[in-house]
This record gives structure tokens, C-alpha cells and sequence, in this order.
């Protein structure tokens, strides 16, 4: 009798609800060891020694190299995969065939692969003894070991991203708009350009953006496939792994602090300006 | 050599014929075939410069797949689509110049009012100059001048009609399409928007295609009616025509409350039981000793106490009242009929109601309406047995002989 009457008093204390502020904490607690120190500690060390280390540590040449390489695969790998992903989900959504399922599968396969084994896998085809490879490899032509490889591996493991993000917006896109717009007298272009295009613009930005940020991030593929050569092929993962294994704490510390700066604007992007992105 | 080429186009143009009125819309022997199941069936219809015309039918019947068979969203089995003498069926929808305002308007979301009624002269590459004239024009048409920097979901339903039919207008469409117009508005809206739209089409002299499966909107919206049923047309006229004289008995019941009794044709008239209803109908079409359907609406049917039956009106039978209820404007009145013998031609049984007393075996319901001044001048209570008789009715062959 006295517990059944003591519960309910615990729960809510003259109107206040007690579980709030409990599950609150207990949440940010909870992510405290797992997500918030580990941050934290990147930016407490990569400080430690004085900002002018930072900063040097930051402008070293190797290090802007790393960073404009990484900025710049990625934003290639981008560009193709939003494109690609565009084009795939308007033919994904629009035809029905047979195969169209196996396709769909296919695409989205890439982010189930371990980055590693894709790396292996485009070795294995590109490499001096590929599939591929050994055909080119006469003719001077060099795939691995490059940017471009980069760009391939990064391509490959944020295939699906864009894609899956711009495709349940055509499956859920009303089929009359287009066809208001074929009979006022539009052409197929014309109708994608100022119809569908428009209403497609917030999924084309947040897939961009997703993508972006998970190539700027790539270790796995890009370490086989790069040749890891400082200030040639060496991105930004590939500096701090490189550096730390040098035993130079600061110089990874401040790629470190960059990156992870990079990717909290993005995802603050896609968080605080989806109202935007969606505008009517 | 520009002048030339004009010269000879200029020639090449017939001269206008201001004889027979133009045919703005024609729909010749059209099918459609989904898979192996047929939905359209020979569909045949001419619509006339500045005519509405009204495709009335129910869900599944058909109507919407003629509408885009002639906007070109949909491919004919069979059959012909021309427009103004152009024959079309084999030209895309851009190509045919149609205006099809779509049940839920599709207004382009991300362009305002404006934008949205410029779009397809902007895509035709107009001049600015142009395209803001015609937009203006047209914003004034359908009174949506201070509306014009709003987005689509910023206006109400009839807005956006409005502006999905000033969209049309904007490239002079050969024919408005108006699919289901107001299935998404509620009722007084609908009555408000339809009398706007018939004026809008009357300023604008454009002819249109409504497809509905509202009778009354049909009746009130279309200079004639095609009532659409399971693919085919079951009759196309004029409102009053189709209403009056329904050619089917599909025809009567959608259109409206209808009462079908079985009659049989006998000895140059029509029996109903023993009652012998002497009026004039098809001999011809109607052999003696067939059975027929007598249709008639519940307006026009006469009840009375006495077995007096005036000039033009036909005696049926006695009924004892069922029900009664009142329906705001009139009063409906649901009546068992007694029909006395002579079942032959009674082949359509979900009519009759089965009773325990044996002589009430033989018996339909049928409903009477009687405006307000003869509700209240003759009272009428339940269970009381009166006169029924008929002013107009319809004989349609039995579904039977069919």
C-alpha cells in the first residue's frame, strides 16, 4: 500500500515530472565516454602546445596538400555521384523492367562492402596486373597509385549515398505534375529542368553534402589504392594516420581538429537548413 | 525567298468555312485495351466549337482513360483523336496543344501564380513583353491579380483552379480537359466554382471536356452529356434529353432516382399486371408479347386517394405507403405496389420483397416524391393504401431480350 502510494510520488513531484530531467542526463551521460571525449581530446591536445604550433603544424606543406587532395577527390567523386544517382533514380523510378530490383541492390551494395575490400577490388581490377589494368599498363597508362584512383575509390564507396537520398523523392513525386507540364507542351528536358529539377533541389544538396562528407573521411580504399605517397597521393585520413605512426602527435592532431570541424558544419548544414532546402 | 515561302503558305491554307458549325473535338471508334481486359469500347463523340460537354460515369467506367487518350497521356487501341480537323492520335501530348486541368490541379509547387500561368509561353520562347501581357490578361480573367507572387499551397482549392485554368488559356488550348474538377472541394464550393467555370468558358469561347461522376454536376455543368458505363456509351445528349428520356435503364438509375417495372407488351399496349396502361411508345422497336421496362422518376408519379385519375396520367396499380420522409424541398414517399397478377415478365427479383401474408408475394417498392403544396394538401400517412399512377414514363427493352 505504501509503495503503490510512494511511486507515483516519486514520478511526479507536486506536478513535476521527474523522469524528464533524469532521462535527459542520463542520455548525455551515456555520450559522454562514447561521442563528446573523444572530440573533446582532439582539440584539448591539438591546442595544448600553444596555437602557433597549431598553426604551423596546419600550414606544413605536406599537411595542405593532404587537405586540398582530399577536398578535391571528394568533390569530384561528388560531382559523378549525384549525377549518377540523379540519372539511376529517374530511370529506377520512372520504368519498371525486369532486373530493376537486382539493379537497386546493386547500387546500394557498396556501403555493405568493407572500404577495404573495395579498395582491394579496384586493385584488383586497375593494378599494374589487373583485369583491367594489364592492358593499359603498356600502354603508359597508370590508374592506381594516382588522384584518380582516389577518385575512383571514393566514387565507389559513396556510390549509393545520393542516390538513396534523391530517389524516394521521385517515388513519392506526383506522376501529373510532369504530365501537366508534357501537355501545356513541355519536352522531356524541359519538364526535368523547371518541374522536376526544382523539387528535387533539397535531396540533390543533402545527398551532395552527404557524400562529400563521407569521401573527405575515406581511410579503407584509399590507402591501398593511393600508393599513400606524401604530397603526391596522400590525403587527409592518410596524413594523420601517416603522422601518428611518426610518432608526430601535433602535426595528425591538426588535421584531426580539422576535419572533425569539417564534417559538425556539414552535418549542421543538413540538420539546421532543412526547412530551407525544402522551401515552398 | 522568305516572302515566297509565305506566299505559298498563305496559299496552301483553305478558306475558312462558315458553314456547319466546327467540330473542335472529335473522338473516332476509340479502344483501349489494358493487358487482355477491354476498357474502352468503340467511343465515339464529337464536341462542337465552344461546347461543354460532360462524361459522366461511375469509378472504373472509363471516363478518365478517354480523357487522356485525348491528351495524349495514353495511347488508343483502336481509333482516332482529332482536333480542329488535325488528326492527333499519333502526335505526343506537347504536341497537341490540349489544356488538361488535372484533378488535383498540378500547379507546379516551386513557381509562384505567375510563373505557373507563364510556363507554357515561356517554354514556347516568348518575348518577356509578351509572356507579362497574357499573364496579366489572364490574372485579371480569373481574378487573381493580388495572388500573383503566391506559391501554390499559399491559395485555396478554388484558386488554384483557377490559376490550373489560366495556365491552359495562356497557350490558347485547343480543348480544356477537366478531370474530375471539384472531387476535392466541399459541396457549396463545388455549386459556386461550376457557375464560375461556365462563365469563365463562356467569355473564353474554349471548348471543354468535363469528366465527372456527380449527375447533377453533370446536368448543370454540360451543354449535352455522355454517360459513360463499363467502357462504352450508353447515350450522349442534351441534359434535358438524357434526363427525360433515358435510353437505358443504366441511363435512368445513374442519372437520378428511377423506378423500373416489368410490363409486357399486349395487344397494341402495355399491360403492368392487369392494368392496361394505354400510351404511345416504339411498336416497331417493341413486338407483341415482349417484355418491357416501364422507367419512371419519382417526381412523376401521382398518388391520390380516389380512383379518379386525371387527362395524362397512367393508373398502375394500388400501393399501401411504406414510409415517409421529408427531404427539405419535397417529400418522399416509399410505396409497396400491389400488383394484381400476370408475373411472366417479372424477371428481376432483387425488387421484391419478401412477406409472410401470401398475397403481398408479388410486390415492389417504389419511391414517389410530391413537392411541398401537394404534401400539405393531401396528407398521407403510413400503411394507407393509395392510387398510384404515372404522367411520364420511359419503355426500355428487358434486360432479358437484350
Amino acid at each position: 500500500m505504501a509503495m503503490s502510494t510512494l511511486v507515483p510520488t516519486m514520478r511526479h513531484v507536486r506536478g513535476f515530472d521527474v523522469v524528464r530531467p533524469l532521462s535527459i542526463g542520463m542520455l548525455v551521460f551515456m555520450m559522454m565516454p562514447l561521442v563528446f571525449l573523444p572530440l573533446a581530446s582532439i582539440f584539448i591536445f591539438g591546442t595544448s602546445n600553444g596555437l602557433d604550433k597549431f598553426w604551423a603544424a596546419l600550414t606544413a606543406p605536406e599537411a595542405v596538400f593532404a587537405l586540398k587532395l582530399s577536398m578535391a577527390t571528394s568533390f569530384w567523386a561528388t560531382i559523378f555521384n549525384v549525377l549518377f544517382g540523379l540519372f539511376a533514380a529517374y530511370v529506377l523510378s520512372r520504368y519498371n523492367f525486369w532486373g530493376r530490383n537486382a539493379l537497386i541492390v546493386t547500387i546500394s551494395l557498396p556501403t555493405a562492402i568493407p572500404t577495404a575490400v573495395a579498395g582491394f577490388a579496384l586493385l584488383l581490377l586497375w593494378g599494374p596486373y589487373g583485369t583491367l589494368g594489364r592492358f593499359l599498363a603498356p600502354q603508359g597508362i597508370q590508374v592506381m597509385f594516382t588522384a584518380g584512383a582516389i577518385i575512383l575509390a571514393n566514387v565507389f564507396v559513396t556510390f549509393p549515398l545520393a542516390f538513396g537520398v534523391i530517389k524516394p523523392v521521385f517515388d513519392t513525386m506526383s506522376r501529373s505534375l510532369e504530365e501537366a507540364s508534357a501537355t501545356i507542351g513541355a519536352t522531356r528536358w524541359q519538364t526535368f529542368w523547371h518541374v522536376t529539377l526544382p523539387s528535387l533541389r533539397g535531396a540533390i544538396v543533402s545527398g551532395a553534402l552527404l557524400t562529400f562528407a563521407r569521401a573527405v573521411g575515406e581511410f579503407g580504399s584509399t590507402i591501398l589504392v593511393s600508393g599513400n605517397l606524401a604530397g603526391h597521393t596522400q590525403t587527409a585520413p592518410l596524413y594523420i594516420f601517416a603522422k601518428f605512426n611518426e610518432g608526430q602527435i601535433e602535426a595528425a592532431n591538426a588535421i584531426a581538429i580539422v576535419l572533425a570541424l569539417f564534417s559538425f558544419l556539414i552535418f549542421s548544414v543538413l540538420f539546421f537548413a532543412r526547412d530551407w532546402l525544402d522551401v515552398d | 525567298m522568305k516572302a515566297k515561302e509565305k506566299l505559298i503558305e498563305e496559299f496552301k491554307v483553305p478558306p475558312p468555312t462558315p458553314t456547319a458549325p466546327q467540330k473542335a473535338t472529335s473522338v473516332v471508334g476509340v479502344s483501349k485495351r489494358f493487358g487482355k481486359t477491354s476498357v474502352l469500347e468503340n467511343i465515339t463523340f464529337d464536341v462542337a466549337e465552344g461546347e461543354a460537354l460532360v462524361l459522366l460515369g461511375a469509378s472504373g467506367s472509363g471516363k478518365t482513360t478517354i480523357l487522356r487518350i485525348i491528351a495524349g497521356l495514353e495511347q488508343p487501341y483502336t481509333g482516332k483523336v482529332i482536333l480542329h480537323g488535325r488528326e492527333v492520335t499519333e502526335l505526343p501530348a506537347r504536341e497537341r496543344g490540349v489544356g488538361v486541368i488535372f484533378q488535383s490541379y498540378a500547379l507546379f509547387p516551386k513557381m509562384t501564380v505567375e510563373k505557373n500561368i507563364g510556363y507554357g509561353l515561356r517554354i514556347r520562347k516568348r518575348k518577356r513583353k509578351v509572356i507579362r501581357e497574357t499573364v496579366n490578361e489572364l490574372l485579371t480573367l480569373v481574378q487573381l491579380e493580388e495572388h500573383r507572387k503566391k506559391y501554390p499551397s499559399q491559395l485555396s482549392g478554388g484558386q488554384q483552379q483557377r490559376v490550373a485554368i489560366a495556365r491552359t488559356l495562356a497557350y490558347k488550348p485547343e480543348v480544356l480537359l477537366f478531370d474530375e474538377p471539384f472531387g476535392a472541394l466541399d459541396t457549396q464550393t463545388r455549386k459556386r466554382l461550376r457557375r464560375e467555370i461556365r462563365e469563365l468558358l463562356r467569355k473564353v469561347n474554349v471548348p471543354a471536356i468535363f469528366i465527372t461522376h456527380d449527375q447533377e454536376e453533370a446536368l448543370e455543368l454540360g451543354d449535352r452529356v455522355a454517360v459513360i458505363n463499363k467502357g462504352h456509351i450508353e447515350q450522349i445528349g442534351t441534359p434535358f434529353e438524357i434526363y427525360t428520356h433515358p435510353a437505358t435503364e443504366y441511363v435512368a438509375t445513374f442519372l437520378g432516382a428511377a423506378n423500373v417495372l416489368e410490363a409486357v407488351v399486349r395487344n397494341s399496349g402495355l399491360e403492368f399486371g392487369k392494368t392496361r396502361i394505354a400510351a404511345e411508345f416504339d411498336r416497331e422497336r417493341f413486338k407483341e408479347g415482349t417484355c418491357v421496362k416501364i422507367v419512371f422518376r419519382p417526381e412523376d408519379v401521382f398518388l391520390s386517394k380516389s380512383e379518379f385519375v386525371k387527362p395524362g396520367q397512367h393508373k398502375l396499380s394500388t400501393a399501401v405507403i411504406e414510409e415517409i420522409s421529408f427531404v427539405g424541398a419535397y417529400e418522399r414517399v416509399r410505396l409497396r405496389l400491389e400488383k394484381n397478377g400476370g408475373d411472366e415478365c417479372a424477371t428481376d427479383d432483387q425488387f421484391f420483397l419478401t412477406t409472410d401474408t401470401p398475397e403481398s408475394q408479388s410486390v415492389k417498392s417504389i419511391i414517389a416524391t410530391r413537392p411541398k403544396p401537394e404534401a400539405t394538401s393531401t396528407r398521407l400517412r403510413v400503411r394507407e393504401r393509395v392510387v398510384v399512377s404515372i404522367t411520364s414514363f420511359t419503355v426500355l427493352p428487358s434486360s432479358e431480350t437484350k
